[in-house]
């Protein structure tokens, strides 16, 4: 199996390559046949990357210890749900994956495409393969996953499996794990879909509506898996790591940020270009920046260049994407530059106090959160690089930079909706804003006289009930009107009104989603923590809470043994419930790691910690954290997720619209072929 | 229950609760500080949330930190003797003086660029109003027109 999979990425490297050339020809030449021809190359490329990945999961499943990879990254006792993620536990493995995902992605650009954007499709293709080039490259060449362990012997080398894998990291077995890093790698690979297509209608010219209005979805897909990527990222953290957070501004955290917040600004501002044929050149710079950004956070993930958390591995692949990001940031710029006549602003602004300036602003927002995630993440090397000297900038250093600007944003994503296409008149902003900010300064009033006094907790939930209120009033004024004017009962008025337009009131979803995502940020302020040891019979006080310890036990599991302390909560005297947080000992990578226990509520997470033993008394040392509000993050990413969901359902109007240009694209077609 | 045996089993809660958290809770000035400072084991996280159980490393860093508060030092002296003993990594955010106040300097005026790039656009952006291009004694437009067609805009053009 191991030669099958290496036939694989051999077979898939060719088809990268010729899928490459050939499309190229085929947007020169305009030619069907080659055309044809390269999206024959883009299934070939699936299906032999296809073939590789399975192999390797086959390798993973059987124990084949032959190969080196498998033999790094898993073990006989690794239970079977955590021999699928073998393939992303590692460099070689996850740069295979990434490949693999491409491959999907472009595939099905191709078979989505058969019959539509044929002038675009060569050149997507083209540049498509191009990036699946480098990454089939770098799998064979640099990062290989199929290479065999040997041995040199008197009569030659020989084949060689050792007798059990050195397991996978203890960290990575936990059942988000398995979903997490396909969900951020989703989100990095797919952002190559919308890049070609930008940069497909540069070459070929095409920068009417068309691009954009395609691109806007294929965007919309991976920045939804990148933020779903992200907030399980965040549960992973909460629940492995033991120290009670979620987002610690680790670098790789901060690499899955910066294309999602790229991301973000290229979905909003888009939006000016389709309405008002305004930001042509600007929304090419993000899609640029976004893709980037995409390979960047791979970069940085993968590479080691950056001390953190999360880099599973040191490896020699910084100058090979150094150099892929550089051809990247050269082609793009370069085909923009070359195109800069085609991008003209078709209309005026006419008046500052309107939706336009509102999505300027809120451009200005993120783009300024996307430089200074990225020079705090990057300035330790550029530190080295410049005074030779090693820095840390870690959470002291962001939460300064960041929490202002965070707050600014979510200001816009409440004011932003409130404006209106064009123009707002004075009369309409009284109007609009009337609501929601006596809601916001009325929940201001109470949570001052109920003692929040850190002002940016403050600010922090005074903001959240201005953008909430704002939302609910926008779903309730649509509502209404239409009640008015259709004769339908609320529900119905409401869901009408939400199937009509599933863009507008899925952005409202997504924007209420963040703002529940806030009100978690903000209850980190109230967050409380306490240490002690016990045995049983002891107690431990935290606020209303009173631990008990009952018991302390130990066992052995498949790949770990551990040690396990049984607590009785009461609350205010009541029993609530018995918590059983736990130190695991993995035994084939002979680490331990804490197996948080939890108690959920909406208002509060009892998050206790088994540290380990005390070395002077034997005792259990537990660790207490009462987090306020942590559920509502977790909420708010899933309502951001079913807001993404409902965007991308074609509304009413869209369909409409599609067939309109269904029909264009036909005439144009036609001409196109003769 | 008698009354008696009730204030003893109290007095009894109270010692074992106050005993265990007498034992190993650290004070807030010392959680402040381990928030400011980076483990240097390699966990790559602060010292409050190092994930290795009896970490050497955090165990030399949390003893400097008792030994200096026990001495009466502030939080900055206790912060620098421990960059002297560790160097500038070991803090959580770059120190504010030499090339390091580039890190926190270009955040702000990337922002304020930022912002004047924005409103340059806004005003390379701005035409004439169509109220100062209209002919001379041309009626005004009613303020309450033009926000009940804004709100029709908003529910079909959006």
């Amino acid at each position: 199996m191991n030669q099958v999979g290496a036939v694989g990425l051999i077979a898939a490297l060719v088809f990268a390559i010729y899928g490459m050339v050939s499309g190229a020809i085929a947007g020169k030449l305009r030619s069907p046949r080659m055309l044809k021809s390269a999206q024959r190359a883009v299934l070939g490329f699936f299906a032999m990357t296809t073939l590789a990945v399975v192999a390797l999961e086959y390798l993973a499943l059987t124990n084949d210890f032959h190969n080196s990879y498998v033999a790094s990254h898993s073990s006989i006792a690794l239970p079977l749900v955590y021999k699928i993620p073998v393939l992303w536990a590692g460099q070689e493995g996850s740069l295979l994956f990434w490949t693999w995902l491409l491959s999907i992605y472009v595939a099905l650009a191709v078979l989505l495409n058969r019959r539509k954007n044929r002038q675009l499709m060569p050149y997507i293709i083209a540049i498509c393969m191009g990036v699946g080039t480098f990454f089939s490259l770098l799998t064979f060449w640099v990062a290989n996953p199929f290479n065999q362990l040997s041995l040199a012997t008197a009569t030659g080398v020989t084949p060689y499996a050792p007798p059990d894998g050195n397991g996978m990291s203890p960290s990575l077995q936990y059942h988000s794990m398995v979903i997490h890093p396909p969900m951020l790698y989703l989100g990095y690979v797919g952002m190559a879909i919308p890049f070609a297509f930008a940069m497909s209608a540069l070459m070929t010219r095409q920068l009417g509506d068309n691009w954009i209005r395609v691109t806007r979805r294929w965007t919309m897909v991976p920045w939804m898996f990148l933020g779903t990527g992200i907030v399980l990222g965040g549960q992973w953290a909460y629940h492995v790591l033991g120290w009670g957070g979620y987002w610690a501004w680790d670098p790789v955290e901060n690499a899955s940020l910066l294309p999602w917040l790229a991301g973000t600004a290229f979905l909003h501002s888009v939006m000016i270009q389709e309405k008002r044929g305004m930001l042509k050149v600007w929304n090419m710079v993000l899609i640029i920046l976004t893709f980037f950004l995409s390979v960047f956070g791979t970069f940085l993930t993968r590479s080691g260049i950056i001390s953190s958390v999360h880099a599973f591995a040191k490896s020699d692949i910084g100058p090979w994407f150094s150099v892929f990001l550089a051809i990247i940031a050269a082609f793009s710029l370069t085909v923009l530059f070359l195109r800069l006549d085609f991008l003209k602003t078709e209309n005026k602004l006419d008046s500052i106090a309107s939706r336009e300036s509102g999505f300027l602003f809120n451009n200005w927002i993120l783009l300024a959160a996307v430089l200074a995630v990225l020079w705090g993440t990057i300035f330790p090397v550029v530190s080295k690089a410049i005074q030779d000297v090693t820095v840390t900038v870690g959470p002291p250093f962001f939460n300064k930079v960041m929490i202002p600007i965070g707050l600014l944003l979510l200001f816009l994503t409440g004011a932003g909706p409130l404006l209106a296409w064009r123009k707002t008149s004075f009369q309409s902003i009284k109007r609009n804003f009337t609501f929601p900010l006596i809601f916001a300064a009325i929940v201001g009033g109470i949570l001052f006289f109920a003692g929040v006094h850190r002002l940016y907790t403050w600010m922090s939930l005074f903001l959240c009930a201005f953008v909430a209120a704002s939302i609910v009033a926008e779903f309730f004024k649509g509502a209404r009107t239409r009640m008015k004017t259709s004769k339908e009962n609320f529900f119905a008025a409401l869901y009408n009104l939400t199937m009509r337009n599933t863009r507008r009131y899925g952005g409202y979803i997504v924007h209420f989603g963040i703002v529940l995502i806030f009100v978690g940020f903000a209850g980190q302020a109230f967050r409380f923590e306490t240490q002690g040891l016990m045995s049983p019979g002891d107690l431990l006080r935290a606020k209303d809470y009173l631990f008990r310890c009952e018991s302390i036990d130990t066992g052995q599991k498949a790949n770990y043994e551990y040690e396990t302390v049984a607590l009785s909560v009461t609350k205010n005297g009541h029993a609530l419930t018995v918590m059983h947080p736990q130190k695991r000992f993995f035994l084939a990578e002979q680490q331990s790691l804490s197996h948080v226990a939890l108690h959920s509520t909406l208002a509060q997470d009892l998050y206790v910690v088994l540290e380990g033993q005390d070395q002077d008394t034997g005792k259990a040392i537990i660790h207490v954290i009462i987090n306020p509000l942590v559920q509502w993050v977790w909420i708010g990413g899933m309502i951001v997720l079913l807001g993404t969901l409902l965007a991308l359902v074609p509304s009413r109007i869209e369909r409409q619209m599609a067939d309109l240009h269904k029909n264009k694209e036909e005439v144009a077609e036609a001409h196109h072929v003769l | 229950m008698s009354f008696s045996r009730l204030v003893k089993s109290l007095v009894l809660v109270l010692a074992l609760v106050s005993v265990a958290m007498a034992a190993q809770a650290p004070s807030q000035i010392e959680k402040d500080i381990g928030d400011k400072v980076y483990c240097l084991c390699g966990c790559v996280t602060s010292l409050n949330t190092c994930p290795h159980p009896n970490c050497e490393v955090k165990d030399e860093m949390l003893r400097i930190i008792r030994a200096d508060l026990k001495e009466g030092k502030a939080e900055p002296a206790i912060l620098q003797d421990l960059v002297n003993k560790y160097g500038e990594k070991v803090l959580a955010a770059p120190p504010a003086h030499g090339f390091n106040l580039t890190a926190w300097i270009l955040p702000g005026v990337g922002l304020l660029i930022g912002l004047f790039l924005a409103i340059g656009i806004v005003r390379r952006w701005r035409r004439p109003t169509a109220q100062a291009a209209a002919p001379a004694g041309a009626p005004p437009v009613d303020e309450n027109v033009l926000s009940a067609v804004e709100e029709e805009m908003k529910k079909y053009v959006d």
